[in-house]
């Protein structure tokens, strides 16, 4: 289409600087990740090669499961109410009240500020003598709950947390997907005499699909990978309870210096989070589809 | 029918005000936790305003911390992330907008699947590769994996699509070659696109944790996501103290919200559209 054709020589000579940094920092951790998984290899020692080992060792180590489990747990508890919540957040900031930018502005703050100032900060409310949270309730007599230190309440109070840090993302992506909807099909059907439930059940919803299948897969990745508020706010207790599989990984690479198992747990985070993926788009596309 | 409407509408704007009080009110404590002296966070008489307002925290944060030295760290770190971010994702999303090259539909394909692989899974092996190339404990190390934004050049690569190709193929004629053109043509018009994506990777950067608690071993070099979180850590129960350095941390960051609000919030939104 231009004279003197040189796109195949130009195109690959625009893309070098991005490749070089793609193999070097992604490709080859990944492809070398996999390698050492299959090692015994504690840094200090030589590397030796241990077959599947590994991988059968993860599969007998009860610790392994419950950070899995744990982890699997906050996905479970965040994707649906920040789904919800980031929804109903759009459905504020793209109606007509005059307190819309506001609350755009408040919902979204949060997100912001990074994860350890915010775990920070929710760590002192839930703090169990002189944390807000206790002397609230106290306020109507309730007797003071260890939010961090009780096994029952730990992850949900991590739980709280990220809904207060996360959900403005969410409320972002919705409320983009929201003004593209036509206000015509709104207006027409407000002539028809539909009221607002009717309006955001039948059209805002389904015409949202899209955005919401994209939150969706996006916040389950996100959650799965979920570190830094657990390991700040409980440190992975008490007892362990809320220890993530990333934690795991964290510890036994670098407080264990056991890489190869280390790096073997990642692959099976990174196969479980493909698998979860995949999954998603093949059955919600098809969905969406009929 | 009007009055009870109305009504309604009174009714729903004090419920939303008292849902943003307190979804703010996080803030507020922290700020008003901040400003008390310590007997009087840690005592059973609840005071919600701070009784003899106090900069104390500040000051000790200040000097018993290497808080402003964290910042800088990253401040430096996110900087060079932007900066390098832009120097090499831009031309990839050129080539990918305007040259058609062979390999170019799988070369795309394999950039955007990279952005399904969680940083999380390549801790291990990046760990080992950085040891070997001696930059563990570096500025290098923290930014370095951050350059590569599949969704940065997915954004570029959409805001060049939109460039007529008149405007190219008018260069080419003056007799331009295709790095001129990138340089004086597509640059100078990408502005808008550049900010989002420096937006992005310098949030990114910034956020970071995990990857730096795990290169940054001195104090003097940890950033201030790996400083607050040591900060906590070491001043245990000294809450009015912890929360004065939590807001300092937020500082920077709410003065880059005012100022860039919108391309923020339209980065975000752009990272949607695809769908």
């Amino acid at each position: 289409m231009i004279p003197g054709n040189k796109d195949n020589r130009d195109g690959w000579l625009f893309s070098i600087p991005f490749l070089l940094v793609f193999v070097l920092f992604m490709l080859y951790p990944l492809v070398y990740g996999f390698v050492i998984s299959f090692f015994k290899w504690n840094v200090l020692s030589d590397k030796v090669f241990a077959g599947f080992q590994n991988y059968i060792s993860l599969f007998s180590d009860e610790k392994f499961y419950t950070s899995l489990w744990h982890t699997v747990e906050f996905v479970l508890i965040t994707t649906p109410v920040l789904l919800v919540i980031g929804f109903l957040m759009a459905l504020i900031t793209t109606s007509k009240s005059p307190l819309k930018k506001v609350a755009e502005n408040v919902f979204f703050i949060p997100y912001i500020f990074s994860m350890t100032v915010v775990s920070t900060l929710w760590a002192w409310i839930f703090q169990k003598q002189y944390g807000l949270l206790n002397k609230v309730i106290g306020l109507v007599g309730i007797q003071p709950v260890g939010w961090l230190t009780d096994p029952n309440w730990a992850m949900w109070s991590v739980c709280i947390a990220t809904f207060w840090w996360t959900a403005g993302f969410n409320m972002i992506l919705m409320s983009a997907g929201i003004k593209q909807i036509s206000s015509e099909i709104y207006e027409s059907a407000m002539i028809d005499g539909a009221n607002y439930r009717q309006s955001v059940f039948r059209i805002t919803i389904p015409l949202l699909k899209p955005t919401i299948v994209l939150c969706l897969i996006l916040q389950i990745i996100a959650s799965f990978n979920v570190f830094g508020q657990v390991y700040v706010m409980t440190g992975g207790g008490p007892f362990g309870k809320t220890r993530t599989i990333i934690q795991y990984i964290y510890e036994t690479g670098f407080s264990y210096f056991k890489m190869g198992y280390s790096a073997a747990m990642s692959y099976i985070l990174f196969f479980i989070i493909m698998i979860v993926s995949v999954v998603q788009y093949i059955s919600l596309g098809r969905k969406s589809n009929e | 029918m009007n009055s009870t409407s109305r009504t309604k509408r009174i009714i729903y704007a004090f419920l939303l005000s008292l849902l943003l009080l307190l979804w703010f009110f996080p803030f507020v404590w922290m700020v008003f936790t901040s400003l008390k002296i310590e007997n009087e966070v840690v005592t059973k008489v609840f005071h919600f305003f701070p009784q003899n307002p106090t900069l104390a925290n500040y000051i000790k944060a200040f000097s018993s911390s290497k808080i402003l030295r964290w910042m800088l760290n990253s401040a430096f770190t996110s900087a060079m992330a932007m900066i390098l971010t832009l120097v090499v994702d831009a031309p990839i999303a050129y080539a990918f907008a305007k040259i058609r090259f062979k390999g170019r539909n799988i070369l795309f394909w394999a950039v955007m699947a990279g952005m399904m692989v969680p940083f999380q899974v390549l801790i291990i092996p990046l760990y080992l590769q950085f040891n070997s190339y001696g930059l563990i404990n570096t500025m290098s190390a923290v930014y370095l994996p951050r350059i590569a934004l599949p969704i940065g050049i997915f954004i570029m690569k959409q805001f060049f699509e939109g460039i007529p190709d008149a405007l190219e193929e008018a260069a080419f004629i003056d007799g331009a070659s295709r790095f001129r053109i990138f340089s004086s043509v597509i640059l100078p018009l990408g502005k808008t696109a550049f900010a989002t994506v420096t937006i992005l990777s310098f949030i990114n950067c910034w956020n970071d944790f995990l990857w730096p608690l795990i290169v940054m071993n001195d104090t003097d070099k940890y950033t201030i996501t790996v400083g607050i979180a040591n900060f906590q850590g070491t001043h245990g129960t000294q809450y009015s103290l912890i929360m004065s350095g939590a807001v300092i941390a937020c500082i920077p960051q709410f003065i880059f919200y005012l100022f860039f609000r919108k391309k923020i919030i339209a980065g975000i939104a752009m990272t949607g559209i695809k769908g």
